[in-house]
């Protein structure tokens, strides 16, 4: 186990250093630099920016030197100073932007999951255990739908019935007098009251798939030797179900620990942009856009670190929950 | 030397003195409620005085402060102005807004420099030196006195600092040298160019003067090393100076609530990246007054929340949470929803005037790398052909509503030095006179799916670069265009691409043609890019010889003589005071631009709007849209307030 461990961290360093290499090129890829692009987005406005001062913007931000100087200017900076630079849009350093806003980023995430998974677990087992009955054709007929709206559109849809027809304040988390205040009691009541929008925009379609999977995987289960015999012994219907064949079926779930955490930043983007969220997933969209690329180069590293680490803890739980699975 | 006196406009007259008797005498006339009369301040502030919280509305005004004639009427104190911004790149949403501050200012016609900062000015005979006299006893919104220092700080130890601004812009350089701010007095400077330059004024207006009066010296020396010896040794102190005192159009000018500044409202909740709304408050030391003698802005505080989206900032505005607003909503195709929806958000169209002349311009490029392109776009008749191959009418009913006339370039029509021919010339839709045309040139060979063949034997074709996410209509018209020119045999692809790769298209002269609105309908003077090649990103019709006029003749290529006697002609203009004078220079121009017909316009820029609620008043109903006139700015939102 030791060794696996050793073994997976030592193999973690070169992939980092590929994927911030090909991160920073991808970048730099589309035609033009930040400053084209600023230029570009303020004549949208019939702004202009002063033909002297965009030529200095692109030596100050070092866009006139080759590739390979600004990555290794880059990468040496956050390596032995940490240092992430500075976000040429806001001139503000990198990794205070980004660490702002994942607090509320983080209880956005866990809240979704949270809910994604009891109503998915249950549902999923009723479904399987009560096949082909009409509460299984129900859910059925419910979870496909959730599967096939996107969820961009029902954001705005519920936005709509609710800024128009009922009168309400949507988008964000919070409501005016809440939004800089320090927390308090209220302030937690009130981004809990805003909080179920954006959940169960976002946990619609990840209950939907997870119950189709957990249907199937439980169907799987139930007609195995094992469930007969624990039946045959006269275990209760509860215990048995709960006992055995849920925690085989239970892999996918814990695998979906791999792709939780970098979902931690880049999932939901286009749901945050249509709420309004101040989650992170607007701010690296947006950071590709005006390719600003410390932040949006951060931004994918730190991305390309948590799928590594998200990779490797999955794999260590389904080890500990899966005895037949090795490790080595 | 002779010096010309601009009087001051007559609204000026009310000074200190009077708004203080006005006191005195509201005072003496008994301890009773003022009646009728209106409160100086707002009430907040009154309670901060009375609490010694703050000096008296006297000594926080200027001697003389500008005073603002409201709209339709003297407003009431009080309430919150809504707005939205978008996550990116939108800083320039609250500069139009509330950073309007600079010397001077334009009036609301956009026609004529008036008195803001400085209350008078004198020029010399021949605009090489601009006397400002500023006003005595302004202060800056922590209560610091605002003087003569402060802008040659701006301009002298900052904008002129090699570190911080590598050349100085280009709108404080004349002849290639930078200005020369020197101070007279407390409240006298005087800039010193090295030729004349008669526009500085209406530049000086424009958002991109405002150098002059962003940097509060008291504030800003503590980044500069000249007067903070600790900086000597390092290197980051651009960066950090950038991040507390800003400039103009960046981000980070309304990242610093500590950085104090003239504008009627100061940032309370700042502009940063991680921010979802952006909060400004009233500030104390605003130094305008109303016609009554009472401190303005009117309004308390301006709320700008911040959506990523378009489409969320159209369902706040059309339920109604949204006061002001036409940035980001003012495309033609809102317009319906907009309308239909004003009853139940309580609000009124505004009208916006477009500063642009023409909503879609073609530029041929007359440069292109490839020899035989280049020749037959440089061809003038094969353009007048192609322009009258154009049914400008359906155009302008299909895709602009039937809300523009068929039009080429130039002044729009209502301005002063509107050109007929220019604006007017092979605009009639006339293909069989364009297909006389084009068979004479040699194009007289057609392919089997009817299109022409250039006399190399390859088909008439050519690419239109335009921009989908910017101009969609723009879009639609070259559709329609295509199917037009297809009647004359001539095809060619709508290339649509991301607006980056059409700037570096652009900049490498890679482009077989581009579309864009085409500027100067009300600012000729400000943006003649369709009048000569003047504008390296602008005039795509020929890049290498807007080079060769901005280099001086070091770069690009030699342009034709027309092109050269009209940047003489518009040099000459720029450095003429007299109007008169100038607007003789320019109809030269005009006609040269007529004859050498070098862009093929569809239509007259279509008048854009906006929205502001019902209860908002002292909003015209009609202003200029322009970066120059940075709307609503110049219509002065200071006055803006709420009935209710």
């Amino acid at each position: 186990m030791l060794r696996f461990l050793v073994i997976r961290l030592v193999w973690m360093i070169p992939s980092l250093f590929a994927v911030s290499f090909l991160a920073f090129v991808l970048i730099q890829l589309p035609p033009g630099d930040y400053v084209t692009t600023y230029i570009a987005t303020l004549a949208a406005s019939n702004e202009v920016v002063d033909q002297n001062t965009a030529a200095d913007l692109r030596n100050r931000f070092g866009l006139d030197q080759p590739l390979l100087i600004q990555y290794a200017k880059w990468i040496s900076g956050i390596l032995i100073a940490g240092d992430f630079g500075l976000s040429f849009e806001w001139q503000q350093p990198v990794s205070e932007l980004i660490w702002e806003r994942m607090a509320l980023t983080l209880v956005l995430t866990v809240s979704t999951l949270i809910a994604t998974w009891a109503i998915a677990l249950p549902i999923g087992v009723y479904s399987a255990v009560k096949k082909y009955s009409v509460g299984d054709y129900i859910f059925t007929f419910f979870s496909f739908l959730g599967l096939a709206i996107p969820s961009f559109l029902l954001a705005l849809v519920l936005m709509y019935v609710a800024a128009v027809q009922l009168g309400q304040e949507v988008g964000g988390l919070f409501s005016q007098d809440y939004v800089n205040a320090p927390w308090s009691f209220g302030k937690v009541l009130d981004l809990i009251s805003h909080l179920w929008i954006p959940v169960i925009i976002l946990a619609v379609s990840g209950t939907a798939s997870l119950i189709r999977v957990m249907r199937a995987n439980m169907l799987d289960e139930l007609n195995k030797p094992y469930v007969t015999t624990a039946r045959a012994k006269g275990l209760s219907e509860f215990r048995l179900l709960v006992k055995y064949p849920l925690r085989v079926a239970l892999n996918p779930f814990i695998s979906t620990i791999a792709w939780l955490l970098p979902n931690l930043v880049s999932g939901s983007i286009i749901v945050a942009i249509v709420l309004s969220l101040p989650t992170a997933g607007p701010m690296l969209l947006q950071s590709l856009m005006s390719q600003d690329m410390y932040l949006a180069g951060a931004f994918v590293l730190l991305i390309c670190a948590l799928t590594l680490v998200g990779a490797l803890v999955s794999d260590i739980l389904l080890a500990l929950a899966d005895p037949r699975i090795r490790l080595e | 030397m002779t010096e010309k006196t601009t009087p001051p406009p007559r609204g000026c007259m009310i000074d200190r003195r009077t708004v203080l008797s006005g006191v005195a005498g509201l005072a003496a006339l008994s301890s009773a409620p003022a009646f009728g009369q209106a409160a100086r301040e707002a009430p907040e502030l009154a309670r901060m005085v009375a609490a010694n919280q703050l000096p008296p509305l006297a000594e926080r005004l200027p001697r003389s402060p500008m005073v603002v004639t409201p709209h339709e009427r003297a407003g009431s104190y009080g309430g919150t102005m809504r707005r939205g911004l978008r996550g990116s790149s939108d800083h320039n949403g609250i500069l139009r807004m509330v950073g309007n501050q600079g010397l001077v200012r334009w009036n609301l016609a956009f026609t004529q420099v008036e008195p803001n900062v400085a209350e008078r000015w004198e020029v010399n005979a021949d605009a090489s030196e601009f006397t400002f006299h500023l006003r005595p006893g302004m202060k800056w919104s922590d209560g610091k006195p605002f003087g003569a220092d402060d802008v040659v700080f701006a301009i002298e130890d900052c904008v002129k600092n090699t570190d911080l601004y590598r050349s100085v812009p280009a709108l404080l350089t004349i002849a290639g040298k930078p200005v020369t701010v020197t101070k007279v007095s407390d409240s006298v400077v005087k800039f010193t160019f090295a030729g004349p330059y008669a526009m500085f004024l209406e530049q000086l207006a424009t958002p991109l003067g405002q150098h002059v009066t962003l940097f509060p010296k008291h504030y800003c020396q503590q980044f500069l090393p000249k007067y903070n010896a600790s900086l000597a040794s390092s290197t980051d102190w651009p960066n950090q100076f950038r991040a507390r005192c800003g400039d103009i159009e960046i981000p980070s000018r309304w990242g610093n609530a500590e950085k104090p500044t003239i504008d009627p409202w100061v940032i309370t909740e700042p502009y940063t990246g991680g921010a979802t709304r952006v909060v400004m408050r009233r500030n104390p030391y605003f130094w305008q007054v109303d016609t009554n003698g009472a401190q303005l802005p009117y309004i308390d505080q301006l709320v700008m929340n911040i959506s990523q989206d378009v489409e969320s900032l159209m369902l706040d505005t059309i339920s109604g949470r949204i006061d002001i607003q036409d940035r980001h909503i003012d495309t033609l195709q809102n317009k319906p929803t907009l309308s239909q929806n004003m009853q139940r958000g309580g609000y009124r169209l505004v009208e916006l005037v477009a500063s642009s002349a023409q909503q879609c311009q073609i530029y041929l490029n007359m440069t292109h790398k490839d020899p035989a392109m280049r020749a037959m776009f440089a061809n003038i008749d094969f353009r007048r052909a192609l322009s009258l191959g154009i049914d400008r009418k359906e155009i302008i009913d299909l895709v602009y509503l039937g809300q523009s006339e068929p039009y080429q370039t130039g002044p729009r029509p209502g301005h002063p030095w509107y050109h007929e021919r220019l604006a007017r010339q092979f605009t009639d839709h006339d293909p069989k006179r364009a297909n006389e045309m084009l068979d004479r040139l040699g194009y007289n060979r057609r392919g089997r799916d009817n299109i022409r063949l250039r006399p190399d034997g390859q088909r008439l074709f050519f690419a239109i670069d335009v921009i989908p996410t910017l101009y969609p209509d723009a879009v639609d018209t070259l559709e329609l265009v295509k199917r037009h020119w297809a009647e004359i045999g001539v095809d060619i692809k709508v290339n649509t691409i991301e607006r980056a790769l059409y700037y570096t298209r652009g900049d490498s002269n890679d482009h077989d043609a581009a579309v864009w609105p085409g500027p100067g309908g009300l600012d000729p003077m400000l943006d003649s890019r369709d009048y000569f090649a003047q504008h390296p990103q602008g005039s795509r019709y020929a890049i290498p010889w807007t080079l060769w006029y901005v280099s001086g003749g070091r770069d690009g290529q030699e342009p034709p003589e027309s092109q050269k006697r009209r940047m003489k002609l518009f040099d000459d203009a720029r450095a003429t005071a007299d109007i008169a004078r100038r607007g003789v220079l320019m109809k030269e121009v005009f006609d040269l631009t007529a004859d050498a017909f070098e862009t093929i316009g569809i239509c007259l820029a279509v008048n854009a709007f906006g929205i502001a609620r019902n209860n908002l008043r002292n909003v015209p109903e009609k202003m200029p849209q322009a970066w120059s006139w940075p709307n609503p700015g110049p219509a002065l939102p200071q006055q803006f307030f709420f009935t209710t």
